[in-house]
């Protein structure tokens, strides 16, 4: 999948470019496209209902590198289930998005690891779990707490999210990305995209950290 | 060497007929941008007088209702006719607006307001029907008025596309649902609408029941998302209708049940059907202004008709969706035999067919497209055999192909998805789908289980 290695030190040496994927999973109708959309375009719009995937991208620069992220935001219906492995594949990082208002996405983003971890291994993929909609405070069906709890037992990246009223949106994405530069530091020297470097026990997981 | 594929033009006056008479329903702006070449001002404002005259003349004096339409109740209100309708929606916007924007700028392409997408393009500048229109509605008037419809003939009659004023007759003909036999037209429509409210009776209730639980949530989540952007749909009436359609049709269907996207392949129809009843836009029309008869005719022929359409690609629903598999495939090859550079220039920079074609395929081009020009390219397609799904395929190959030069121009793998996902259409009109179908019709007589000694 990758399409080309980081194009890292095109210019100076010591500012690579990564290239990293993020796949955004969920149930349906959880905002996995507005926060896309907010992220990209800081706006929130009704947005129709996702087929197949829809792809983004990002430049973000970081003071150490610049990082461009392929954000590929993907259907939720889980008649796509199919195809939608296909997407994930080679994936670096994955948001995974549940409703707050809605206890049974937080499962199906659950059903959802446990897929992931079964197509990567441990530390080949950045996670968060991204509960969503924090605006319908008054709807909320799944507390903070248990969100976070979870994302802390599972070494997952936790935040609590609005597309809509735009809470907290950019500092997911940029938490992934943070970690994924960090990582990229831990499995120097020369990362590639796409490369899978051998993940040794040396490599302690970044625990959960709070957005 | 290799000859371009895109040589529309010349495959236009190499071909005679499907072109020829393609021409003639570029309607409303063909007639203003294909002459745009040559028009001057001082013309242009000749014809927005005449436009302006013939249109004051056309509100004056309404023309009666098409006869074509016995098929239909009529006990709501006048049923106006079509060619009327496109000409007074807003009037005083009609009146106004066309004839300065032609005087002024001359825009090559007026700009359309979203909500407008719906009806055919540009009708209130809508010149007044030339000659050949007028001889191909009375045309169509006497195939659909005839004691058997020649149902061939309709097809060869539609394929360059139907005139509104006819179009809901035509679709009822054209998809299987009405009978060619004028008599059992009455009758059969009335059973059929008969037997769709007898589903709902039957079945709808059960839609909070748990095995069809999770069938309706989705639909009922998916109803409101789709086509958020216009008024039409955002009413609770229109949109209880879209959910019992898809509700029945996925309970009827175990083995697709509801996916994503079908829920789009209703909206053609229901638009068509309703624009029999509305002489504004339909895209504004409050539909509680229609009797409760009508409303209901209009739903059960817009469930059966998307029935007929869906039988004709149920593959693409089923589990692990293997039609649209097959047809991103079968899309790729195509597309290599016919345009290696961009075919090359996709796999040089990894980008996958599916990662652009799978919406192509599961959403027929409706994302891709404005509702108009879908409804136009259905013409074509209900009179293609299996225009849902063969056809289609050489109409995606020749889309892709549109953009050749746009692709080319893309050097990296993020340019060309972002360019794939939102490929510039929103100004396309009848003309532009004319073009796209008078190649897809070459590809397919040129490339259909053709050798490969086509390779260029």
């Amino acid at each position: 999948m990758a399409q080309e290695g980081a194009a890292g030190g095109s210019l100076e040496r010591h500012c690579p470019t990564y290239i990293y994927k993020v796949v955004l999973l969920g149930s349906t109708a959880v905002g996995k496209s507005s926060l896309a959309y907010r992220y990209m375009k800081n706006d929130f719009q009704e947005s129709l209902p996702t087929v197949g995937c829809s792809f983004f991208t990002k430049i973000l620069r970081m003071e150490s590198a610049t990082v461009k992220l392929e954000i590929w935001d993907t259907a939720g219906q889980e008649k796509y289930h199919s195809v939608c492995h296909l997407y994930y594949r080679g994936a670096h990082a994955a948001l995974l998005v549940y409703d707050i208002t809605n206890k049974e996405t937080l499962g199906r983003a659950k059903q959802w690891l446990k897929e992931l971890e079964k197509e990567f291994l441990h530390d080949e993929i950045v996670i968060a779990l991204v509960g969503n909609k924090t605006d319908l405070a008054e709807e909320r069906e799944v507390p903070t707490e248990e969100g976070e709890e979870f994302a802390r037992s599972r070494s997952l990246l936790f935040a609590e999210t609005s597309a809509k009223s735009n809470h907290q949106v950019k500092d997911v994405f940029m938490a992934v990305a943070l970690q994924l530069l960090q990582r990229e530091a831990e499995t120097a020297p020369a990362p590639r995209r796409g490369q899978h470097v051998d993940l040794g026990a040396s490599r302690a997981r970044t625990g959960c950290c709070r957005v | 060497k290799s000859k371009k594929a895109s040589s529309f033009h010349e495959f236009a006056r190499n071909t005679s007929d499907a072109w020829d008479i393609g021409d003639d329903e570029d309607e409303d702006f063909s007639s203003s941008s294909s002459s745009l070449q040559t028009l001057n001002s001082k013309v242009a404002k000749a014809t927005a007088a005449q436009v302006l005259e013939n249109h004051s003349k056309l509100r004056a004096k309404p023309e009666r209702a098409p006869s074509a339409f016995s098929d239909v109740p009529t006990n709501c209100k006048v049923i106006k006719s079509s060619s009327e309708a496109q000409l007074s929606r807003t009037a005083e916007e009609a009146c106004v607006r066309t004839p300065l924007q032609k005087q002024q700028s001359l825009p090559l392409r007026p700009v359309i307001p979203l909500v407008a997408r719906i009806s055919d393009q540009n009708a209130s500048g809508a010149p007044p029907m030339t000659v050949r229109e007028k001889t191909r509605l009375e045309k169509f008037r006497q195939l659909l008025s005839s004691h058997n419809t020649d149902l061939d003939e309709l097809r060869k009659c539609s394929w360059p596309g139907v005139p509104r004023e006819v179009r809901p007759v035509t679709w009822r003909l054209l998809s299987g649902y009405l009978p060619a036999n004028m008599e059992r037209r009455k009758l059969t429509l009335q059973r059929k609408r008969e037997e769709y409210f007898g589903f709902i009776q039957q079945y709808y209730d059960s839609r909070n029941e748990e095995h069809h639980q999770d069938t309706y949530r989705q639909i009922h989540i998916d109803i409101p998302r789709t086509n958020p952007l216009i008024p039409l749909f955002q009413q609770p009436l229109v949109q209880e209708i879209f959910e019992r359609i898809l509700f029945i049709w996925a309970i009827r269907h175990p083995a697709s049940g509801y996916v994503q996207g079908i829920n789009d392949l209703v909206t053609p129809f229901f638009v068509v059907f309703l624009s029999e009843y509305v002489e504004e836009d339909v895209e504004n029309f409050d539909v509680t202004n229609l009797s409760q008869d009508v409303l209901r005719s209009i739903e059960a022929d817009s469930f059966w008709c998307m029935s007929k359409l869906l039988d004709g690609i149920q593959d693409n629903y089923t589990f692990a969706q293997p039609g649209i598999q097959k047809k991103v495939k079968a899309l790729e090859e195509l597309v290599s035999r016919i345009d290696e550079q961009v075919h090359n220039h996709f796999r040089k920079y990894e980008v996958e067919y599916l990662q652009f074609a799978f919406r192509w395929m599961n959403n027929l081009l409706m994302r891709e497209l404005p509702l108009r020009c879908t409804i136009r390219l259905w013409d074509t397609y209900q009179s293609e055999p299996e225009g849902f799904s063969h056809f289609h395929l050489y109409v995606c190959a020749a889309f892709l192909i549109k953009w050749r030069k746009e692709i080319l121009d893309e050097e990296d793998f993020q340019g060309l998805l972002m360019l794939l996902q939102n490929l510039p259409t929103i100004h396309w009109g009848n003309e532009e789908i004319g073009l796209l179908l008078a190649e897809a019709y070459r590809l397919k007589y040129m490339f259909a289980d053709a050798p490969n000694h086509y390779r260029r």
